[in-house]
């Protein structure tokens, strides 16, 4: 849904025909969710059986005042079901002699280092040869569902997520055979709040969402210095150059941060008014562009002044650059709110319900968990992992993996130095605000919104 | 009943064929129409009229038609005639300036390539089919590399100071997406026009000469009215890709200002809940397409008559 690594492509009216034959097939999970969701608090396994009369069309709304299955926030976390399925036995042997299946967004992962996961393995006789690639979150979830994807690992959105397990589409982890999530990751990834207790997913990359801007248009200190930064995506002044990501969550909630509303999840229908009045207004003062590689890729590359920007994109901005030298580099620039209250997130792995080799996805996972492979991985995807021993200070002091290696590219660290807003800290999580998933009816209104910024109606008529 | 079967027999040239031969000659494409055509229309009507799932919110088609609800179709007339009205109306103005641009231009390469190429014919042809040796995606990407500030067009422009400074083309212009729209689509006016162009028997100009017309006027009364057919039939081909075309908008420009009618629909579909209404924008398009169909279809049956 909303992705660093989104992209659109000319699939869509294929991906339409089949989403329609995947909502046949997927019609009997559904019922079992709404089963679920009408019971309130914590929803362990055998929700699944039957869906009988409780099934009422009420209970995906969560009305009563409990825990809803689909909406988790910060302060109502929610357990998901297991749906009487059980993690893998600890004792079974990793499968050999077979290929090791990926399913992903597009560049979200370096090669270079499943190379390495396949030579570590190759006592197993592992083999890799391509990543299954997806667009979107949906059209990800809709192939899922219609089981027409079989892969080990899948890397969902937290807003996929609930959906997902509850539907039965991913499997219980084991937690003796991922040993490194303990050791290395953060500690609120023991326990995050949309998957209690990591039944289904272990964290990715952490990011934050603010704007890129070009410092040779706009000096760190004009931005900086402004009383609403978020206002100058805006600024009348950088006309043509304004983008946006096309991803309505990221951008509506940006028009709910610039207007001062600060609940980034909300389903207030005056709220999400407010929004679009902030859209159709950015329309006719800026005539911003959505797109997807606008930030990591165009902004860099001088097509953009200004764009709103999950801080992975702009880390790995230097990598797109016309000419790869520092001082080019330095034409690159992040604004975050300097007291950290703004949109903070990040990204999980899962494994798929039908993985055909579940006991080498849990040996990948524990993989990308540890400490050396996440740096290395990071240098070159500019998603931050969240490991304990990734200390906020040395990454803008230390150069990465990929840098070392590009023999054309003059040295970049982690983190340009003069970018270290991007630089995720773990007390971000405490004071910034989590983009947490929307149940239906409130997703609807939202994505009314971007229909109508996206129709480009001119905010008068 | 025996003497009117020799009697067909006779006509047939002695051979009998049985009743079902010819017309199962057909058989290929009626099974092509119903498999790619048909179902997947009634898939989209399906959807149009049918519901989506409550947790995942994918379109559920809903294929018995007494169980058909009409409320999507309702707000997407609704919005077709409140909300999108502009992106209509700004659709159709793009896409009446790219077939206008293509019609001119299209018109005079088929002109020269008919009648005045000569023995480059053949090549000329081929590389007026070229284009379509590499896919529409490439090309695209390449023309957002030429448009870029820094790109080649911008470069030249300057250098000839045709522009004080490099134009932002890739900036949410809606003249490059109708510039997109032109190259994207104009080798499909040229080759309908050509190869009408191209059958003009030379003696009917020739004998509009010798009654007196200069070469204007032969043009205008003999060759334009001769090729009217041509052009219909080339427009028709290209306008209507154009008007379901989003790719083109998407790659040039991005921006919501040029949001034509297959944005909408692109966008609907990836939209989770919003299935049925790109389902209904979809058949609000087509039928909005069947009246120039018809028109055309009407004329040509007109002019084969005349003949």
């Amino acid at each position: 849904m909303s992705h660093p690594r989104e992209r659109r492509n000319g699939l869509s009216r294929r991906d339409f025909l089949r989403n329609s034959i995947g909502a046949a097939i997927m019609l009997p999970s559904a019922s079992a969710i709404l089963a679920a969701c009408t019971k309130p608090g914590t929803i362990e396994g055998g929700a699944t059986g039957g869906g009988d009369g409780a099934t009422g069309g009420g209970g995906a709304t969560g009305g009563g005042g409990g825990v809803n299955l689909l909406a988790p926030r910060p302060d109502r976390p929610v357990t998901l079901p297991l749906n009487g399925m059980e993690p893998i036995p600890s004792d079974l042997p990793i499968e050999s002699g077979v290929e090791f299946q990926m399913f992903n967004w597009v560049d979200y992962l370096w090669k270079t280092i499943i190379r390495r996961f396949v030579e570590q393995n190759s006592d197993h006789d592992i083999s890799f040869t391509a990543t299954t690639t997806f667009n979107n979150m949906e059209e990800a979830v809709a192939k899922l569902q219609a089981e027409e994807i079989q892969a080990d690992v899948f890397f969902p959105t937290i807003d996929a997520v609930p959906k997902l397990a509850a539907a039965g589409l991913l499997q219980p982890l084991n937690h003796e055979l991922i040993p490194n999530l303990q050791k290395n990751v953060w500690p609120e990834y023991q326990n995050p709040y949309y998957d209690q207790e990591w039944r289904y997913t272990v964290p990715y990359t952490v990011y934050t969402t603010g704007i890129s801007y070009r410092r040779d248009v706009i000096p760190d200190s004009q931005i900086y210095g402004m009383e609403n930064p978020w206002e100058i995506l805006w600024d009348p002044t950088y006309r043509d150059r304004v983008g946006v990501y096309d991803s309505y969550r990221d951008t509506i909630q940006t028009a709910l941060l610039k207007a001062g509303i600060t609940d980034i999840n909300t389903g207030e229908q005056e709220d999400l008014d407010v929004a679009r009045d902030e859209l159709l207004s950015m329309f006719d003062l800026v005539n911003p562009r959505a797109t997807i590689n606008g930030s990591y890729k165009r902004l860099p590359q001088g097509d953009f002044d200004v764009h709103l920007s999950w801080s992975g994109d702009i880390v790995a901005g230097w990598g797109y650059v016309p000419e790869y030298t520092r001082s080019y580099y330095e034409n690159l620039g992040y604004w975050f709110p300097e007291d950290r209250l703004g949109p903070v997130d990040n990204d999980c792995i899962a494994i798929p319900a039908n993985a055909p080799h579940p006991r080498l996805a849990h040996e990948f996972i524990n993989f990308m968990l540890d400490f050396q492979n996440a740096m290395d991985n990071f240098s070159w995807v500019g998603y931050q992992p969240p490991q304990n021993d990734a200390q906020p200070e040395l990454l803008t002091q230390t150069e990465g993996m990929y840098s070392q290696i590009s023999g054309w590219a003059e040295p970049a660290e982690y983190v340009l130095p003069w970018m270290e807003a991007a630089v995720v800290r773990q007390s971000d999580f405490d004071v910034g605000y989590r983009q947490s998933p929307l149940t239906p009816e409130v997703n609807d209104r939202w994505n009314d919104v971007w229909q109508q910024f996206k129709a480009g109606v001119k905010a008068s008529t | 009943m025996s003497r009117r079967r020799a009697r067909r027999r006779r006509e047939q040239g002695g051979i009998h064929y049985p009743r079902w031969y010819w017309p199962s000659f057909a058989s290929p494409a009626i099974v092509w129409l119903i498999v790619f055509f048909l179902l997947p229309l009634y898939t989209v009507v399906s959807i149009a009229f049918g519901t989506v799932d409550p947790i995942f919110r994918t379109p559920l088609p809903v294929w018995q038609p007494w169980w058909w609800t009409s409320s999507h179709l309702l707000e997407g007339l609704d919005k077709t005639f409140g909300l999108f009205r502009q992106v209509y109306v700004r659709t159709f103005w793009y896409v009446l300036l790219s077939s206008a641009i293509c019609l001119v231009l299209g018109y005079a390469v088929a002109y020269y390539v008919a009648r005045h190429s000569g023995r480059r014919r053949t090549l000329l042809l081929v590389l007026l089919i070229s284009p379509f040796w590499i896919s529409y995606l490439m090309r695209m990407l390449a023309w957002v590399n030429l448009l870029e500030r820094d790109g080649y067009v911008n470069r030249i422009l300057t250098f000839l100071h045709l522009v004080p400074e490099s134009v932002g083309w890739l900036e949410g212009r809606g003249i490059t997406v109708i510039l997109g729209l032109v190259y994207g689509y104009i080798p499909y006016m040229i080759l309908p026009l050509y190869a009408f162009l191209d059958r003009i028997d030379v003696s009917v100009l020739e004998s509009g000469r010798d009654l007196g017309a200069n070469p204007l006027s032969t043009f205008l009364r003999v060759t334009l009215p001769l090729s009217r057919p041509a052009i219909l039939a080339g427009l028709v081909i290209v306008t209507l890709p154009m008007f379901g075309d989003y790719f083109t908008n998407t790659m040039l420009s991005g921006s919501p200002s040029t949001t034509m009618v297959g944005n909408l629909i692109d966008d609907s579909i990836n939209t989770p809940g919003q299935g049925p209404e790109a389902a209904v924008l979809i058949l609000i398009l087509m039928i909005m397409l069947i009246i120039p169909i018809m028109y055309y279809l009407r004329s040509t049956a007109r002019a084969a008559q005349i003949r």
